[in-house]
């Protein structure tokens, strides 16, 4: 995330060296923290609106290493996102190919799929509900749902709009449609491709923690719930900092496979793989030039 | 004799929808080993009879032979350029020139030489490796040369290879071609918009004229082989610069541009 400031949004913010930097970050950190803390101990903020951070994060060392009643949670809320995303992911770009490839598919069929997309989603809860139940194959049928569509669009428009020369350059070479969709379609659509996962990541989970709330025995949603429930402030801002957690590990993730995946995209990237080729090219074929 | 005219177009056309011609009653005979020069201004067609001639699209009318044989679509051995360098991002050097091999299944030892040996010819010694985005646009087309000459095919379509490129690296790639097809072999065929740059490269220049697309003339260059630079300055230079201007004005005099 660092690589924002260098010349993107922060362009003109002076540069700092790392020291002050680290010292820039820990200050504001301190003002919006120590304000917060200082206004809540003063009763200037009321606790059951918002409770001091210091009573949060007690609440998350309890629910940590105290009790350790969080880690069921979490791991059922990941498995259900992670498992909902799978599935969506699938269809969304199962049918996305299918668009790609098939005319016919694409002109008549894939229009559902856009107007089943601004029906909102979430909206469905009570229905997906009714007919997958209480227990983790509703959640996981919500989550699926709710991030199909990004993955889908994204995939359909990266292999449809392929550049038209390198068309013509596949066809005078003699390739076939299946050379040309793994060697030329596939590649070129998966920048398009890895944000739109990067979107259906963020909606597996939001599909996940409402269909939580609607109705669970466990995950971290129904958690936060039940604090809530019983005016458990400190409780409900610590589930919500948890939701918080997972949502960054999944995005770190996503990040992680966009770094390993588009090394074209980057310069570092594209030295460390180049020469990792060479060794592998010398290994194999010798030196032509010796 | 017949055995040495690798292209004949008679009557050829093209027509696009209702209303575009394209290309209309082009007649033209290609000697093998010879290097043509398309030029003319933009939208005359010129993109269109190259695509023709390679098999990527049908003609409405004529006869268009390659080694006498109707052109039915792609074939292996005609090659192609771009403006563009179209190098597929995710590939180094090496493994974009593969590709043809790649296509045709014909990937071996004696073809990563070639491959290597190609990229060596069109002077990338040490950027085997190297990605496309870590190339300039010079060097990009480097590789596209190099993959063309990958293809084995003797009939090379170039459709303004190096017209997006600045003028020094132009003229340097324009030599470094006319050194690579020299010889009775490769038959060449190359657009441009540039009519030096036509007369300079070529034995035989197709001047082309718009709406509808047609070739005009067809001027033999005599000019002494191998060309250098300093002939541009030359009378007879000029004289042919001349020629080719007056085919082009004549056709647009009174002509709405
Ligand atoms: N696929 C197509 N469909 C419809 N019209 C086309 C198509 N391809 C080309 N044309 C039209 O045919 C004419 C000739 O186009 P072409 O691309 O061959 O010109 P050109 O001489 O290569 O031009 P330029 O120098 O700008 O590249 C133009 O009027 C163009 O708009
Ligand atoms: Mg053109």
């Amino acid at each position: 995330m660092s690589d924002i400031g260098s010349d993107g949004v922060l362009a003109g913010v002076k540069e700092l060296s790392p020291i002050q930097k680290l010292a820039m970050h820990g200050l504001v950190f301190l003002i919006i923290f120590g304000g917060w803390e200082v206004g809540a101990r003063l009763g200037y903020v009321n606790e059951l609106i918002l409770p001091a951070p210091t009573s949060i994060a007690y609440r998350l060392y309890e629910m940590f290493f105290v009790t350790g009643s969080i880690y069921w949670h979490y791991i059922i809320t990941m498995y259900e996102a992670t498992m909902g995303f799978i599935i969506g992911v699938s269809i969304g770009m199962g049918l996305a190919i299918t668009a790609a490839i098939s005319p016919v598919f694409r002109r008549y069929w894939a229009p559902y799929a856009v107007v089943f997309n601004v029906t909102p989603g979430i909206a469905v809860t009570p229905f997906i509900i009714a007919w997958f139940g209480f227990g983790w194959s509703s959640k996981i049928a919500l989550a699926a749902l709710v991030c199909f569509f990004p993955p889908f669009i994204n995939t359909l428009t990266g292999l449809l709009h392929i550049d038209k020369d390198a068309t013509e350059l596949f066809r005078s070479l003699g390739s076939t449609k299946k050379q040309f969709f793994w060697k030329c379609q596939i590649p070129s659509a998966l920048p398009i491709i890895i944000a739109g996962l990067k979107l259906a990541m963020t909606g597996a989970l939001i599909g996940t923690i409402v269909a939580q709330f609607f109705s669970a025995s466990e995950g971290v949603g129904i958690l936060m719930q039940r604090f809530a429930f019983r005016l458990n402030m400190d409780g409900s801002f610590a589930a919500l900092i948890v939701m918080s957690l997972m949502g960054l590990s999944l995005f770190t993730l996503m990040e992680y496979m966009d770094y390993k995946v588009l090394y074209w995209r980057r310069h570092s990237r594209m030295e460390e793989v180049g020469s990792k080729r060479k060794r592998k090219w010398f290994a194999e074929n010798g030196d032509f030039s010796a | 004799m017949a055995e040495e005219l690798v292209i004949q177009g008679s009557a050829l056309g093209k027509q696009f929808g209702e209303n575009v011609i394209a290309v209309e009653d082009a007649n033209f005979t290609i000697p093998r080993g010879s290097f043509i020069s398309l030029v003319g201004p933009s939208g005359c067609g010129k993109s269109t009879l190259l695509r023709l001639i390679s098999g990527l699209i049908e003609k409405s009318g004529g006869d268009l032979l390659v080694r006498n044989a109707e052109v039915v679509g792609p074939r292996s051995d005609i090659g192609m350029m771009f403006q563009k360098a179209v190098l597929l991002d995710w590939r180094t050097s090496i493994e974009n020139v593969l590709l043809p091999d790649e296509i045709r299944g014909t990937i071996d030892t004696d073809a990563k030489k070639r491959a290597w040996d190609h990229l060596q010819l069109v002077g990338l010694k040490d950027f085997e490796f190297s990605f496309p985005r870590q190339l300039s646009g010079g060097m990009q087309q480097r590789v596209a040369l190099a993959r063309l000459l990958q293809t084995g095919a003797d009939i090379m379509l170039l459709d303004e290879p190096f017209g997006a490129l600045d003028e020094f690296t132009r003229e340097r790639l324009n030599d470094e071609l006319l050194r690579i097809v020299e010889g009775p072999d490769i038959t060449t065929i190359f657009v441009t918009h540039n009519i030096q740059e036509a007369i300079y490269l070529a034995d035989q220049v197709f001047v082309m004229t718009p709406r509808p697309g047609r070739i005009a003339a067809q001027i033999e260059i005599d000019l002494p082989t191998p060309r250098n630079i300093d002939m541009t300055t030359t009378p007879e230079f000029n004289n042919y610069v001349q020629q080719v201007r007056d085919v082009l004005a004549g056709h647009l005099d009174g002509q709405p541009l």
